[in-house]
């Protein structure tokens, strides 16, 4: 039976009826509308649905909505403060980080957990962070750069 | 030729900030107003009839709005890859939309629409379906033996295709060889792993013509074969072209089962329909079809070829779909066009068996066979002591000389010693130790492949239309809006074709929208395949914006009383050569074209000429002239740890003629994404089948594992070799393809210089490193 629960997503406190089964993911998709996260497999394998839950990369196809309640959750479509792009964004849009671009949202979203727990890491460090992420089409290293790009020198 | 402003310049995607904040532009994304949810019921059994499909329980489900079975649907034998018409009669056609046989596991059985995806899987689970069970053959080498299990009515042996080429005279040519190397090798089944699922919408109006959307490769190829399938007029089937595709690869070339069915379900229930598959269905709808290769090689004391003999067995799976042709590419470029060598003779088997369909995959055939030949190459080298450079040298085409495949165009371009040479001296060739010289535990090795000739497309093999097309058309701001049919899947076609536009326009990069596409309002388009997007595209690109120029110069010659030779559009303006600050800007050229009294000089009121009245336009629907082949040697450092077997891929040197490069960094990402799929190919992925069910034991990404970022090799070099081409768009040719073709074999090469073990069969995992080495 549906619930009516309460997530703050992006800053803002969103009421959704949900399923007991149904995933954060399903939520933010299906319910909200923000499609900036991506279905890419729904069993944890792709990393293309990654969102930040306190802070941290979780793949929202793992989470379910309810166990998302009373947590901050920041998706792609809140990481752009007063119309700026983050500078992991920029990052990615400067060093040629996106190809088809359907693992990027989730890639971002990734780095951008990681930097905020190691703000200066080690190419290698970073190749560790983005581990989680599948990505096809750029072998991974535009999107190693623009990480590192992104983060404070070390 | 004057220097360019935009090609060849490192410029940013023009889709990038989008998709950095969320993309919407997706398939997967399309939603329509009362849309349905429809999933498919799949068969659990590999070979079976289906004797009776009973909906009932399923149709009163609450939600569910219909079901679909083989007795609603044409039974129309189809062929799901798009090729012209003249080629298409020639394809097998042996596929349904859905049929009372069943031939891999997974093939669907029956469909169902509901309002939720939810009420939809829960149907699938009241449709009763009886099967008969028949015998399964999922070895090619077994299928073919009398007594096997029979597949399809019109294959004896299951072999769907024997195609055979020769030249010169074998026989002799082995006996003018000093030495004969006979190998086999085999390359195992392997998934495109597109991230975006295949999805579609299909919308029927009231009088049942469709509207498609469907994250296609083709949107034309998927017009008319959703038409044949259906048995109606292509007129009647509308494609839509999604603004980007989460990858493809290949892997979404033809037409899937997903698309016909949402069109039946949607004609049915006069509501949208949309399915999206799961990951799992993703892994059993199309792959790289496995080969097994006999290959044997004729040669002197001093590397010449004499004579080379390929035998080549593809499991094509329960259908032909690719089979065919892939196997055809395999053979010519794979072997007889490969080197330079007089006695050749190649046969190919495409044999059915009851494991999944096969499909296209960026390098189409050349994978398989660069994987064997390349390996070989080395094996010869080892033997007759020669520098692995020095025989692929002797043996290779030249500048100039007629193009091997079809002598009516020449190898206008072609620098392939070049590109030995500069990697070589890039990866430290000359350094390379001598095979398992190495002391210690980790051991590291060097080693190299080609794949000398390629393509730019498909003039002449297979004849598949190689048309492109373009509509480019002018705003009064000074903006251009261009529109093609091809997709761009990722690898950056928008932003190379709208440098393309803008360079010829002589406008800036961002002056150049590329905007709405759909099968009914621009001209055709060949796939987005066969590395020729940016050659052929590229070409009708230039020649629309050509077009538009023109009818610029028209009215700007008359505005700035000149004649239109001696003008030019610099930034958006239009003025004489040599003096930018006299003209007029390229939008109130549209102006002045678009409207009857302007006031445009500073003399007074000009009128237009009624000959110059009208949007300003440029079109171009053409074919290429040629097939200029790119050239490929790529280079890669390995370090494999001889007590787990592990292989590292450390370092990646790719040398690349691919004509002029229009934007560096979109050309680094195609060798650098290939490279991820060709280590994935070469050390760790594998569609892994049970043998008695047929169930994919591989279909998610936590069992089919591709290169994380940890796996692959930090350092990647592109040396970029930029020949003039002179048939292509700025002199550009092509380089999607081979970037996936040459690392197999180069690491297999590699591994064997580290450790001194050959493995002639992909993937080169661990235990077979230990096997190699007496561990196991």
């Amino acid at each position: 039976m549906k619930q009516r629960i309460n997530l703050t997503i992006n800053e803002e406190l969103q009421e959704v009826f949900v399923e007991p089964h149904q995933t954060l993911l399903h939520v933010l998709r299906e319910e909200l509308g923000l499609i900036g996260t991506k279905k890419g497999c729904d069993t944890g394998g792709c990393g293309c649905c990654t969102v930040l839950l306190d802070d941290r990369a979780v793949y929202a196809c793992m989470v379910f909505a309810l166990s998302a309640q009373g947590k901050k959750i920041i998706t792609i479509e809140g990481l752009r403060e007063n119309g700026k792009l983050d500078p992991v964004q920029e990052a990615f849009i400067e060093a040629g980080a996106v190809q088809c671009g359907y693992c990027t949202c989730g890639m971002i979203m990734a780095a951008k957990a990681f930097l905020l727990h190691n703000p200066a890491p080690s190419d290698q460090e970073i190749r560790a962070g983005i581990a989680g992420n599948l990505c096809r089409c750029t072998g991974y290293h535009k999107i190693v750069e623009a990480v590192r790009a992104a983060s404070r020198p070390g | 030729m004057s220097e360019m402003k935009i090609v060849g310049k490192r410029v940013l995607r023009s889709d990038a900030y989008d998709k950095v904040t969320g993309g919407r532009g997706y398939p997967v994304n399309v939603r329509l107003p009362g849309m349905l949810h429809a999933k498919l019921l799949r068969s659990p059994y590999p070979h079976a009839r289906v004797l009776h499909i009973d909906t009932s329980k399923a149709e009163k489900l609450a939600g569910v709005k219909a079901v679909l079975t083989p007795a609603e649907v044409p039974q129309i034998k189809f062929h799901p890859v798009f090729f012209s018409p003249s080629l298409a009669a020639s394809m097998i056609r042996d596929m349904l939309i859905l049929s009372d046989t069943v031939r891999f596991a997974g093939q669907p059985v029956a469909a169902v629409a509901a309002v939720q995806p939810e009420a939809a899987e829960e149907a699938l689970k009241l449709i009763h379906v009886e099967y008969e069970r028949l015998p399964a053959v999922f070895d090619p080498d077994q299928a073919v033996q009398s007594g096997a299990p029979r597949i399809h009515e019109h294959a004896e042996s299951n072999v769907a295709m024997h195609p055979s080429f020769s030249f010169g005279d074998l026989e002799r040519g082995f006996e003018e060889a000093d030495y004969v190397f006979e190998n086999t090798y085999q390359t195992q089944r392997v998934h495109t792993c597109y991230l975006e699922p295949r999805v579609c919408v299909v919308e029927s109006d009231s009088q049942g013509n469709l509207t498609v959307w469907s994250s296609t490769q083709h949107i034309f190829g998927l017009r008319e074969k959703l038409a044949f399938a259906l048995g109606l007029p292509i007129s009647t089937v509308k494609v839509v072209k999604p603004p980007y595709i989460g990858g493809g690869f290949g892997g979404k070339l033809d037409m899937g089962y997903i698309e016909p069915i949402c069109a039946l379900l949607s004609r049915k229930t006069g509501r949208p329909v949309r399915i999206e598959q799961t990951r799992y269905e993703d892994f059993i709808t199309t792959a790289r079809n496995p080969i097994k290769i006999h290959l044997k090689t004729g040669v002197k004391k001093d590397g010449t070829f004499t004579a080379r003999y390929a035998k080549s067995i593809l499991d094509t799976g329960a259908h032909a779909t690719h089979g065919a042709v892939v196997l055809m590419v395999h053979g010519f470029y794979g072997f007889l066009l490969r080197y330079r060598c007089p006695n050749q003779k190649w046969e190919g088997y495409t044999v059915y068996t009851n494991n999944m369909i096969g499909g296209g995959f960026r390098g189409y055939g050349a994978p398989q066979a660069a994987f064997a030949v390349e390996s070989q190459i080395d094996e010869i080298c080892e033997e007759l002591e020669l520098d692995p450079i020095e025989l692929r040298l002797k043996n290779a085409h030249s500048e100039g000389q007629p193009h091997p495949f079809d002598p009516s165009f020449n190898l206008s371009t072609y620098r392939f010693e070049e590109c030995l040479k500069k990697g070589a001296e890039a990866i430290g060739w000359a350094d390379r130790p001598s095979a398992n010289s190495m002391g210690g535990t980790r051991k590291r090795g060097i080693g190299l492949a080609c794949q000398p000739l390629w393509v730019s497309g498909c003039i002449g093999f297979p004849d598949i239309y190689e048309h492109s097309g373009a509509i480019i058309k002018l705003n009064v701001d000074g903006t251009a809006d261009l529109s093609v049919a091809t997709v761009d899947m990722g690898c950056g076609q928008n932003t190379v074709l709208a440098q393309i536009a803008a360079e010829e326009l002589g406008v800036p990069l961002e002056a150049v929208r590329i905007t709405y596409a759909d099968t009914e309002t621009v001209p055709f388009d060949a796939p987005s395949h066969a590395s020729r997007v940016t050659y052929s595209a590229g070409l009708a690109v230039q020649a629309a914006a050509g077009a538009a120029k023109k009818r610029v110069f028209d009215i700007a010659g008359r505005l700035l009383n000149t004649s239109v030779e001696k003008l030019e559009i610099t930034n958006g303006r239009v003025h004489i050569e040599g003096s930018a600050e006299k003209g007029v800007s390229l939008g109130d050229v549209v102006k002045q074209a678009e409207s009857p009294y302007v006031v445009m000089v500073p003399d007074g009121t000009q009128r237009t000429r009624l000959s110059e009245k009208g949007t300003i336009m440029g079109m171009a629907s053409l074919a290429p002239t040629s097939n200029p082949s790119p050239a490929t040697a790529e280079f890669v450092e390995v370090e494999v740890d001889t007590e787990t077997g592990e292989v590292k891929v450390l370092r990646v040197v790719f040398a690349h003629d691919i004509g002029r490069v229009i934007n560096p960094p979109g050309a680094e990402g195609q060798v650098e994404g290939g490279t991820q799929q060709g280590v994935g190919y070469a050390l760790m992925e594998n569609l892994v089948f049970d043998q008695t069910s047929g169930a994919c034991l591989t279909g998610d990404f936590l069992d089919y594992k591709i290169p994380t970022a940890l796996e692959m090799p930090p350092e990647i070099k592109c040396i970029f070799i930029e020949s003039n081409e002179p048939t292509g768009p700025f002199g550009a040719k092509s380089l999607a393809e081979p970037c996936l073709i040459v690392p197999a074999p180069a690491i297999a090469n590699a591994v064997y210089n580290a450790v001194g073990v050959r493995v002639r069969d992909l993937p080169i995992t661990p235990e077979k490193i230990l096997a190699g080495l007496g561990k196991l």
